[in-house]
């Protein structure tokens, strides 16, 4: 497994200055990638979740930087980046991003092919016919029906749904070694996500891409992901394989993310619910970030950050209640229809 | 349930937009009723016209045709002063973006009692006061949140507070727009358990309007589906689960995420193609296809449905 | 300092280590209190607080602004000091009885004096004021009645149409001209001046109002205002303008160096203020009738100097206020 690592992220802090303020947006997270896998960041909004997957394309806002660690791609360290130029030989060509609102990342005037021959031009230096055979090829693979009428028109004749497709082309376009999609399927309709996620899903295998995506919904990425990573307050709390994540989760966090989706409700019961609001993380943190609303809380939660705890060699959770010493604890109850949910249409 | 218990009627409402050849209708001829005390949803798509729906009863959209009553009398189109002042009290919105819904330049004490200045005159500074302070605690949150201003709170905060300015008012009927679309799974709960909570205590009625099915199931009791306008599908909330009839209910109710990795990855997604429906030679109506189960069809649509039905049972 | 504290504290948790020994006793449940959790917001936040210390934070706009205040102070207090001039008075030379026209600047005329023997230093600072006072005065009145009618032409949508014809129809026709119109009918004077600049300034204030409301009438909250019954002016009030303060207070910071500018140029074209009243206006009239001659042409420099401060004065302040007004800008 060790070779395949693609992108190894190492105790990266990101920090922010807002009117002589500073906000620890990361706070020493690791992380490894590996070669064709796809990954879920999930976190509330707050987490940290965009931020950290920006600082791998050195996107981050002005007033933000790398303060400490590395982020080690293809023999480089990312974190040691400095000018725009250096950023720009990573950026779109080896790793892409895919956007929540597809309307800002299309531009209005330019018609839909043209913006993936460009891009095909740029990025694997197709020219003139070739770069829009492949354009329309790039299309139909996305799902767009009569792709050779689509490649001449303008992004607002196509719906929402469609112009996430066409986003998506663009990414797949420059034929990136790695794929971040960011929150890829807030803005669209129920029926229109789920197509969207089967496209990602499909796409993957046949570009032989390595997929990272960022959400603040579990219940979408079951679908999608090999892995399940779980952000909170700037920190990856507990990482592991999808069915780990949703069949025996470790950290109280990841059983409130969890326990509170909609679909292991019961009628007339109450959902399970979060209390309170993430931390601030413009004061310093003491202990485990999560603790305040962490009904299952020890003592030194408050007083010490937990180191990860093993629960398999692809498992682990930075929670105390993982030490030797801690008190049992008995999860969530509904947790455990997870095992038996089925979907929504029986025949 | 008897007549006698319908709260809110919509007869025939149409709304349409614009004027002449650029006149969209956004929504088609609907008539629905809303008993008290239940919690009546309406899903659908962006485009479908839920919304639009939430608003005339609201009154701030003006219906083209058709009419809305409550309690028996109309309240849409012009009415009494009186009556206004009274429906104001009576129905109130909690709105789906709580970021866009609170006035950023206020106080919340005076977001939150903003309706209560309206509808009560001259009352005293203390009332308001106390008021502000019960209604911000009924939500949960804290009463000293009332000297700061909406960006300081998080999102599920701020829905909240959207609800407490809602519920100053003591209404009986409640439309809520997609009150927790735009909050994190995580806070969605919350805002969930509270409107659960305040229904229980207070004997409020809703209409729930969202484009989420998997959180339907959990708070409605009845459900209508809407596509492009018009209602697809009513039910109460089991049978529409047990039996969906409609192919775009169906569509709706498969692309509902199963947080189980096994079964999600072998799900197949149920795609709604409007032009399925063969309506050339007959023109579908909305009918009672079982006791209380409405579904939009025309003759030979409603055979092969019945016969799903005889089936499954 | 307090910077460095708050640095200091957030750095060493992030890479904080474990001890080595922990005591068993730790690993107790805590006690859960779920109402801890919803404490994380900031406190004691207000608007105009955070705008004032955001404004003082701008060292430049805080520079023009003392500048602006010793410029007004001084135009005040500039008559009442020892040894001054009336501004009017037409200095003649004791001994020989001459009007003591186009003086140089020197120790008796700082300024200088102008071709019919008037002190400049009086003049300039007589003038200054009466500029002043015209320009607070147009602003003020171009913003009141500016933000009443395009507060009502944005938000009331029936009058929409009409106020929209209107507009169109006066904005066809030049200003100048219907400033012209009323300048011949009436008197020359400070009154009539003023009057003509308030009559047609806040046009184009009207219609900057009223665009910005409609960009913000039917955002969510408006609505929600609405279904809680509040009344339209309430809702301006309280729901509109206050989403504009910044942009109005930038538009009135602009509106005081124009309407100065403005009376300069009635004043050229001869339908300003009389003569007998000093103003920035009359004292470039007077100046422009010499600047071809290079030692008179002093008598142009020194009001165009006035007139420049206060412009970028004003300017900057307006700017600067605009930007802290803006709360997204109010990081506590």
């Amino acid at each position: 497994m060790e070779n395949n690592v693609v992108l190894s992220v190492r105790d990266l802090v990101v920090q922010f200055t807002l009117r002589g303020q500073v906000l620890t947006a990361i706070r020493g997270a690791s992380l490894d990638l590996y070669k064709g896998e796809s990954l879920a960041i999930v976190g509330e909004s707050g987490s940290g979740k965009s931020v950290f997957t920006k600082s791998f394309m050195g996107m981050l806002d002005k007033n933000g930087s790398i303060k400490s660690g590395e982020i080690l791609y293809d023999g480089m360290d990312l974190a040691k980046f400095k000018t725009e130029a250096d950023w720009l030989k990573i950026r779109g060509h080896r790793i892409a991003m895919v956007f929540q609102d597809p309307m800002t990342a299309l531009s209005p005037l330019v018609t839909v092919g043209r913006q993936i021959a460009e891009t095909l031009e740029l990025h694997q230096g197709l020219r003139g016919r070739a770069a829009k055979e492949k354009a329309i090829e790039i299309l139909r693979d996305v799902g767009i029906t009569n792709p050779e009428r689509r490649y001449k028109q303008y992004p607002h004749e196509f719906s929402g749904g469609m112009r996430q497709r066409v986003v998506i082309a663009i990414a797949v376009a420059c034929n990136p070694e790695i794929l971040i999609c960011d929150e890829p399927t807030t803005a669209l309709d129920v029926t229109i996500q789920a197509q969207i996620l089967d496209l990602l899903r499909d796409l993957q295998k046949r570009y032989g891409l390595t997929v990272i995506y960022i959400t603040h919904d579990l219940g979408v990425v079951a679908s999608v992901s090999d892995r399940i990573a779980v952000m909170y307050a700037g920190d990856i709390v507990e990482i592991g394989r999808s069915d780990e994540i949703f069949y025996d989760p470790r950290h109280p966090y990841t059983w409130a993310l969890l326990s509170s989706l909609p679909q292991l409700g019961e009628r007339g019961e109450d959902l399970f619910a979060i209390a309170g609001t993430p931390p601030n993380l413009f004061r310093p943190i003491k202990g485990d970030a999560f603790a305040p609303r962490n009904p299952y809380a020890l003592k030194v939660d408050f007083q010490y950050r937990p180191p990860y705890f093993d629960v398999s060699p692809t498992h682990k959770a930075r929670t105390w209640l993982l030490d030797p010493r801690a008190p049992k604890v008995e999860r969530p109850k509904n947790l455990d229809r997870i095992r038996e949910m089925g979907g929504f249409i029986h025949e | 349930m008897s007549k006698t218990d319908v709260l809110l009627s919509a007869r025939d409402i149409s709304v349409t937009f614009g004027k002449g050849h650029k006149a969209f209708q956004a929504v088609k001829h609907v008539s629905f009723d809303i008993y008290k005390g239940e919690t009546f949803g309406v899903v659908g798509e962006s485009g479908s016209g839920k919304t639009t729906i939430g608003r005339a009863i609201m009154r701030i959209q003006p219906l083209s045709s058709g009419e809305i009553c409550y309690n028996g009398e109309r309240i849409s189109g012009s009415i009494s002063r009186e009556l206004d002042q009274e429906m104001t009290r009576k129905i109130q919105m909690i709105f789906q973006d709580p970021m866009a819904s609170l006035n950023e330049r206020a106080k919340v004490e005076y977001i939150v009692a903003e309706g209560l200045y309206n509808v009560s005159h001259g009352v005293s500074h203390e009332y308001v006061h106390e008021a502000v302070s019960r209604a911000l605690s009924d939500v949960g949150l804290l009463p000293e949140f009332a000297s700061r201003f909406p960006h300081e709170f998080s999102g599920g905060q701020r829905q909240r507070i959207g609800i407490a300015r809602a519920l100053i008012m003591q209404p009986e009927f409640i439309v809520a727009d997609e009150p927790i679309s735009a909050l994190d799974v995580s806070i969605r709960a919350q805002v969930l358990n509270l409107l659960q909570k305040l229904k229980r205590e207070r004997g409020l009625t809703y209409l729930f309007i969202s484009h989420d099915l998997s959180v339907m199931r959990f708070i409605c009791d009845r459900i209508a589906v809407v596509h492009l306008g018009e209602i697809v599908e009513l039910a109460d909330t089991d049978t529409l689960y047990r039996h969906p009839l409609h192919p775009y209910t169906r569509a709706l109710l498969s692309a509902i995420p199963v947080p189980n990795p096994e079964v999600e990855k072998k799900k197949k997604l149920l795609v709604y193609d409007p032009s399925m429906h063969d309506y050339s030679k007959e023109k579908p109506t909305f009918v009672q296809i079982e006791p209380g189960h409405y579904v939009l069809a025309n003759g030979p649509e409603l055979e092969t449905y019945r016969e799903r039905l005889a089936k499954q049972d | 300092m307090a910077k460095k504290e708050r640095w200091e504290n957030v750095v060493p948790p992030v890479l904080e280590t474990t001890p080595g020994y922990i005591p068993d006793a730790l690993f107790e449940r805590a006690p859960y209190d779920p109402t801890a959790g919803e404490k994380g917001g900031y406190s004691n936040y207000s608007y105009w607080g955070s705008t004032l210390r955001a404004f003082r934070k701008n060292k430049v706009a805080m520079f023009f602004l003392w500048v602006l205040i010793a410029l007004l102070v001084f135009t005040f207090v500039q008559p009442l000091l020892p040894g001054q001039r009336d501004p009017n008075l037409i200095n003649n030379d004791p001994e020989t009885g001459y009007m003591l026209k186009n003086q140089p600047p020197s120790s008796e005329f700082w300024f200088g004096t102008n071709a019919i023997g008037q002190d400049l230093w009086a003049r300039i600072w007589s003038g200054t004021r009466t500029s002043l006072f015209i320009g607070v005065v147009v602003a003020f009145f171009e913003a009141l009645i500016g933000i009443v009618m395009g507060a009502i032409w944005g938000y009331v949508r029936k009058l929409d149409r009409l106020f929209t014809e209107i507009y169109n129809v006066i904005d066809n026709i030049p200003t100048t001209i219907i400033r012209m119109l009323f300048a011949y009918m009436m008197r020359p004077s400070l009154f009539t001046v003023t009057f003509v600049m308030c009559l047609t300034g806040w046009f184009s204030m009207a219609r900057f109002i009223r665009n910005q409301i409609v960009i913000i009438r039917d955002r969510e909250y408006n609505l929600a205002s609405r279904c809680l019954g509040t009344p339209t002016t309430k809702i301006i009030t309280k729901n509109l303008l206050p989403y504009m303060v910044s942009v109005i207070m930038l538009r009135m910071a602009l509106a005081v160096p124009g309407a100065i500018g403005t009376e300069v140029f009635l004043t050229y074209i001869g339908l300003g203020l009389p003569v007998t009243i000093p103003s920035l206006g009359n004292l470039i009239n007077e100046g422009k009738q010499v600047m071809l001659n290079g030692t008179l042409v002093y008598q142009l420099y020194y009001p165009a100097i006035i007139i420049s401060i206060i412009t970028i004065a004003f300017y900057m302040i307006g700017n600067a206020f605009s930007d802290a007004a803006d709360p997204k800008n109010h990081v506590e």
